[in-house]
């Protein structure tokens, strides 16, 4: 019955508008898009872009006013309804009456796994919370509660793993800490993840496509493949093809969200 | 689940149950038939002969359980009379007869007080002696009661328009506060309650001034005259033994009421003191020569003529004296 | 300046009163002036003294206490059910939500209904006992625990329902693990709401015909004009509430709640078309029309006194002196209006105005809310006169009785709401020293405010027929009053019938100005 764990994400013809027939704001234009199985697709833009809708159209949270998407053999409705797939969201949602470990144990509970406490106190020794394991969201800082959120999205064990701006409140130096020592747990699952993020380096190292996407309605400008080596460690983000990949992106997005500046050039 | 179990009653009707009881009566010698009386105010010596019957079992003889059920501020005596809950209600024609116009069947059985309580009491520096006194003066009463003072006016000739009426609460306060000249009342109640507090005060009885109106009358249904006619008949001879007793011993009727009620928070001195006031309005030549509860054609004539004058119109069959006739005869 | 925010938006509880004069002094000096007023004014039986009190608990503690007794369980009872009933009718209404108005609009309908038309009803179909008095009781707090119950409900952020979603879990999950949990903390102001109407309408029940408790000693006390006795019965009614009050809050705070920040929901854009909003209002009727008829029937209730719809109706529109009928009864309604609106305004102002003055200086709470509390708790037949002695028989007095019986709700809701302001806007107002009174804590406080607003449609009702009944003799509650005694059934019903249905439409008028204001600043109430 279990399909295999790195399904492909297909995307055909999806659009999404929001309001009433007056006043319709168009969000993504129509898009075919398909994202390989087991891999990490990076989706930038500039804010507002609809990168964040993209992703909900995604997880089968809206959807589309146009067009299918299908994960694997799948809807995203039959995905999420046997708990297949994890959302980490923009602004945490943690549970403010629920300790850092019960909001974790949430994430497995809501995902029908059976109960593992061991399992919950490594995920969150591995986002670096330990000993804050009985504290509320409210006692943590920012950074200290979406690494807390996204503990909860691994504790379900899910297929697609969706990050939406997952360290938007967080440190430059936990950031960096975080993008080290993540990537190695959903790399272990071999799920297929989307991260969306407005870090060009955030995105270049830890993904493998890069896609840009345009002010509203999105639309794919760029996909860029990232063919660079994992783990990518000090001497990969030291290389320059990590510089070129990063240069390529941050160009794609100049060009995409001023084109009045382009064109004046 | 408690609370939600006197319900289940309500589909099986108070009357079923009772007609549950009288089945078994062949099989069981003496088995208690259940009634219920409906008094129209909280517990106190009002009601003090309905206790006397209780308490020397003057029902439970006659194969009869009673539970007298307390009146009070918000518990009308109609409705539980017309749903068949109560058996009998204590009532006054002035209510049964706007009752009756309402469309409920009730006939009255028998007149506890023959002289109307209602009165004008005053304090003796601004003394109402008599309707004319009214004139100018500001008067507190429920609203509720207009047609009675309009009724005084009319049978007295006094401009209601001359009287500044001022609704206020069923107490004495106002009148002692000087927020009104007099009051609208019993006078078995708020006059007893002033005098409790040692506060002299004038009463003037309607019911000297030409307002008749039968009082603490008992009041049943027609379904219950035809269908359930030895019940009232061992109901209302308890009630006529019970206040016999009252009135040849008042003070121990006071007595027995409070014995009876710890929870009511009466006060002995103050039912003793009630207990005497209502004898005179409860027991006259009429109920000497008669028996206890009695009427004529001619004090029902003078009801129906006051009554005309309260704007209820009602005929003089309202008042039915066969079970009366029966109990004394 | 520095201790404001923290003591505002920690704990929202009572404080200990104001420390400018020396510990224990206070209280004896209102007690010595309380005793030289009562003393000054013996003759006229206005006020007891605190000696009487004091000896008139001593002498009947026993008959008290049992009394008490008797109160207090029905009341609990009462309690019990009541608010089962409102959270069960809230999370129908969350469940179903396109049943919420038809669920809110009987709510309300039977939160109205006057105690002069239910009273002797459930006396008939529960005969003697405690029955009337433990319904009374529910009936008295059921719509106060519905509406906050809804809104918090509701007070959750769209991530917490993605959530849920991203998880492919439905409704129930949703309620389990998100609504609840977040709804927890407008139970605890529900509950405190509803402790002192809990204990008023078993009170109140006692009048319906009851054996004993302290709502028969009271109607007993009044009469016969004993002071002591009425004071004494009124001052143990407040102390019961206060500290059933306390106990609430403690226990909230026991359970260590976590009121949910405040919650940026984006702006609602809804196309609503009129025609739904009539379908809604002719099936409301419609169903309102067959639980009226349909329950009478089911009870067998008998038409002297249980009125059907089709009574009113040809006693209003098709009988012969219908036209008089209705005039009398618009009339009444006419001088009801003219008191009651003012009174809800003015209650809603000062119980809104109290809990941002209490934001201000938390150290006035101490003496405010059990001010606030006992003022809830005593009956008001006990408590009209006095308003009346001080106020007069006139529009003042009665307008404060209606705005008596509000505020209380609404300083309480308000507060809670009050407590929902995010620390970080708070710290932010601090760090410019600026108010965040009307900018950051007053939107905060608006859905609780709105909720409290919708109470207290049908309490400034109670009140003002209360206070017609007992003062002016005017409007519909002094109509209410003449026709109940003379088994006037046909206007009675008439009358509840209208009253109703002012509610509602008072009800409708507050939602779309609800809706107005809300939907720039809690969008997520409106979400459905």
């Amino acid at each position: 019955m279990r399909m295999s764990a790195r399904p492909d994400i297909r995307l055909e013809g999806v659009a999404k508008s929001f309001g009433a027939a007056g006043r319709r704001i168009e969000a993504v234009a129509p898009v075919d898009l398909v994202l390989a199985g087991g891999q990490m697709t990076a989706l930038v833009g500039p804010s507002g872009c609809g990168k964040s809708t993209l992703l909900r159209l995604i997880a089968g949270l809206d959807a589309p006013t146009e067009g299918r998407i299908s994960i694997g053999a799948e809807t995203p409705d039959a995905l999420r309804r046997r708990a297949g797939l994890a959302v980490a969201f923009q602004d945490a949602a943690l549970l403010p009456w629920r300790t850092v470990e019960g909001n974790v144990a949430l994430g497995r509970a809501l995902a029908r796994k059976p109960r593992d406490p061991r399992a919950i106190r490594d995920l969150i020794a591995l986002v670096g919370l330990s000993g804050f394991g009985r504290r509320r969201p409210a006692e943590l800082s920012g950074g200290m509660r979406q690494r807390a959120a996204i503990a909860r999205a691994l504790a379900g064990e899910p297929d697609l793993l969706l990050l939406d701006e997952p360290f938007a409140a967080v440190d430059a130096l936990t950031r960096d800490r975080l993008n080290a020592e993540l990537p190695p747990l959903w790399e272990a699952r071999g799920a297929t993840s989307v991260l969306v993020t407005h870090s060009v380096a955030e995105a270049v190292r830890l993904s493998d496509r890069v896609l840009v996407l345009t002010p509203r309605p999105a639309r794919v400008a760029a996909d860029i493949a990232v063919p660079l080596p994992h783990p990518r460690n000090a001497d990969v983000l030291a290389s320059e093809d990590f510089r070129a990949l990063c240069s390529d992106v941050t160009e794609a997005l100049r060009v995409h969200q001023f084109p009045q500046s382009v064109a004046a050039q | 689940m408690t609370f939600l179990k006197p319900t289940r009653r309500l589909f099986l009707g108070g009357a079923l149950s009772t007609a549950g009881a009288r089945l078994l009566m062949p099989t069981r010698a003496r088995a208690q038939t259940a009634v219920a009386l409906q008094l129209s105010w909280l517990h106190s010596v009002q009601f003090g002969g309905s206790y006397i019957a209780q308490d020397k079992a003057y029902w439970a003889d006659a194969g009869l359980e009673v539970s007298l059920l307390p009146g009070g501020p918000n518990a009308p005596v109609e409705p539980p009379v017309v749903a068949g809950t109560a058996l009998v209600g204590i009532s006054a024609a002035d209510y049964t007869a706007a009752a009756v116009n309402q469309g409920a069947p009730f006939k009255i059985i028998g007149v506890a007080m023959q002289k109307n309580p209602f009165a004008i009491a005053s304090l003796p520096e601004n003394p109402v002696n008599s309707p004319a006194d009214l004139v100018g003066k500001k008067i507190g009463m429920a609203l509720a009661n207009t047609p009675v003072l309009e009724a005084l006016c009319s049978i007295n000739d006094v401009d209601i328009e001359q009287i500044e009426v001022v609704p206020t609460q069923y107490d004495a306060a106002p009148l002692v506060q000087g927020q009104v000249d007099c009051l609208l009342c019993w006078a078995t109640d708020l006059p007893v309650a002033m005098e409790s507090q040692g506060i002299e005060s004038v009463t003037m009885l309607l019911a000297d001034h030409g307002y008749a109106v039968h009082s603490q009358t008992y009041i049943a249904t027609e379904d219950s005259l035809a269908n359930r006619r030895d019940q009232l008949v061992a109901l209302m001879k308890g009630e006529v033994m019970g206040w016999q007793d009252y009135h040849a011993d008042p003070e121990a009727a006071a007595a027995l009421t409070v014995e009876m009620f710890p929870d009511a928070g009466l006060d002995l001195a103050t039912q003793t003191l009630q207990a005497a006031r209502q004898v005179p309005l409860m027991f006259s030549a009429l109920t000497e020569a008669e028996g206890f509860g009695w009427f004529t054609d001619e004090t029902v004539a003078a009801n129906v003529e006051t009554l005309a004058l309260l704007g209820k119109p009602v005929s003089p069959e309202l008042w039915d004296r066969s079970i009366l006739e029966e109990v004394h005869g | 300046m520095t201790t404001r925010r923290p003591a505002l938006s920690r704990d929202p509880a009572p404080r200990a009163a104001a420390r400018s004069l020396p510990r224990g002094s206070g209280p004896l000096l209102v007690l010595l002036l309380w005793e030289a007023l009562a003393r000054a004014t013996a003759s006229g039986f206005i006020i007891a003294a605190p000696s009487q009190i004091v000896h008139h608990l001593a002498t009947h503690a026993e008959l008290l206490l049992r009394a008490l007794g008797t109160t207090g369980w029905a009341a609990l009872r009462g309690f019990v059910w009541g608010n089962l009933a409102g959270v069960l009718l809230a999370l129908a209404a969350v469940l179903v939500p396109r049943g919420e108005r038809l669920l809110s609009t009987l709510a309300l309908l039977v939160f109205c209904l006057p105690l002069v038309a239910t009273g002797p009803i459930l006396r008939v179909l529960y005969g003697p006992g405690a029955g009337p008095q433990v319904t009374l009781a529910a009936l008295a707090v059921y719509y106060t625990t519905f509406l906050p119950v809804l809104v918090g409900l509701r007070a959750a952020p769209q991530g917490w329902f993605d959530l849920v979603r991203s998880y492919g879990r439905g409704r129930m999950t949703e309620l389990r693990e998100v609504r609840l949990p977040a709804a927890l903390p407008y139970l605890v102001a529900g509950l405190q709401i509803a402790a002192p109407a809990a204990f008023l309408g078993a009170m109140v029940g006692e009048f319906t015909g009851a054996e004993r408790g302290l709502g028969v000693l009271t109607v007993r006390a009044l009469r016969a004009l004993d002071l002591p006795a009425t004071w004494s019965i009124a001052g143990l009614a407040a102390a019961v509430s206060m500290l059933a009050f306390a106990a609430v809050g403690w226990l909230g705070r026991r359970l260590d709640l976590a009121p949910p920040e405040v919650l940026l929901a984006p702006p609602v854009v809804r196309g609503r078309r009129a025609w739904s909003g009539l379908a809604e209002a002719a099936l409301a009727l419609g169903v309102t029309l067959l639980v009226w008829k349909g329950s009478m029937a089911v009870f067998g209730l008998p038409r002297f006194f249980a009125r059907r719809p089709e009574d009113v109706w040809s006693y209003l529109v098709t009988a012969p002196g219908a036209g008089a009928q209705r005039q009398r009864l618009f009339a009444a309604l006419g001088e009801t209006l003219v008191l009651a609106v003012p009174g809800y305004l003015a209650g809603l102002l000062l119980g809104a105005g109290l809990a941002l003055a209490l934001a201000l200086r938390p150290r006035l709470a101490g003496a405010v809310i059990p001010l606030s509390i006992a003022l809830r708790s005593i009956p008001i037949v006990a408590t009209a006169p006095l308003i009346v002695w001080a106020l007069g028989r006139g529009a003042t007095g009665s307008i404060a009785v209606v705005a008596t019986m509000i505020f209380f709700p609404t300083l309480i809701a308000c507060q809670h709401g009050l407590a929902r302001t995010p620390r970080a806007v708070l710290d932010l107002f601090a760090v410019y020293d600026a108010s965040p009174l009307l900018r950051a804590q007053l939107p905060a406080m608006l859905p609780a405010f709105f909720a409290s607003a919708r109470m207290a449609i049908p309490a400034a009702i109670l009140a003002v027929t209360t206070a017609e009944w007992l003062a002016t003799g005017r409007g519909i509650g002094a109509l209410l009053a003449t026709v109940a005694s003379t088994s006037d059934y046909g206007m009675l019903w008439s009358a509840i019938a209208l009253i109703g249905l002012a509610s509602v439409l008072a009800h409708a008028l507050l939602a779309s100005v609800e809706r107005r204001i809300l939907s720039r600043t809690s969008a997520e109430q409106l979400a459905r």
